[in-house]
């Protein structure tokens, strides 16, 4: 029966601990005992009965569902970073602006390094558009 | 053993129609229906608790402990009212759809 419970104890390892999840483990537990001493009596023995019940205990996906696990659904934090990204963009190209009239109005280079700033922005509104 | 998909979509009106006839525990369930099928259709057990889980949210079956056995105390269930009334629906359904299904599968060969 120690394999019967390491089996239980296996199968729920990455259930959230919860009282619903105790309830259920004793009650497998115990109907898994029963079935065992069931199949002995059919004559099968200790270690036969053990396995064929483990055997036709099957796969807990749908029950771990019933438990309220679920696998967490990935954030999608595509449409953040696009707007970090332009908050971003718009912060440096003002200080370019702001340096390239106050020191040397004379030339106009802030264009330069806007288009260079700009590829970030613009990355990250494909990488939101994919996403979607 | 018969395609278990086919089924699985009707195993709550199963498990509820066998505890309507009387208060059962799990092994006793997943025994009744190996022995009415004559284990052409066998539920895993895992599946059996799952569908426990889900009845019992929905307030269409409650559960108590019975007498203690071996192994320790099982634990039963019991039809409610909404339970019964969910189980004449479905089996209302059932039978428009065997209806329907019918006029498909019949008369060939």
């Amino acid at each position: 029966m120690r394999k019967l419970n390491n089996h239980v104890q296996e199968l729920f390892r990455d259930v959230p601990e919860s009282e619903q999840k105790n309830a259920v483990m004793q009650e497998v537990m115990q109907n898994l005992e029963e079935k065992v001493w069931d199949l002995m009596e059919q004559g099968k023995g200790e270690e036969d009965a053990i396995n064929k019940a483990i055997v036709d205990f099957g796969d807990i996906g749908d029950l771990k569902k019933e438990l309220g696990i679920k696998t967490p659904a990935k954030k999608d934090h595509t449409k953040l970073n696009l707007g970090y990204s332009v908050w971003g963009s718009l912060l440096i190209i003002s200080l370019f602006v702001f340096i390239n009239f106050y020191y040397t109005p004379e030339i106009i280079w802030f264009v330069y390094p806007t288009f260079a700033v700009l590829w970030w922005p613009l990355t990250m509104y494909f990488k939101w558009q994919r996403s979607k | 053993m018969i395609r278990s998909d086919i089924i699985r979509g009707h195993l709550d009106s199963i498990i509820l129609r066998l505890i309507l006839e009387k208060d059962r525990y799990g092994y006793e369930i997943s025994k009744e229906i190996s022995t009415r099928t004559d284990n052409r259709f066998q539920i895993k057990e895992a599946t059996l608790y799952a569908v426990f889980q889900r009845l019992e949210k929905k307030e269409l079956i409650e559960s108590y402990f019975g007498k203690v056995s071996k192994g320790g105390k099982r634990k039963y269930y019991r039809i409610t009212t909404l339970g019964k009334a969910y189980l004449k629906e479905t089996v209302a359904e059932w039978e428009i759809t065997k209806e329907i299904i019918d006029l498909f599968m019949e008369g060939l060969n």
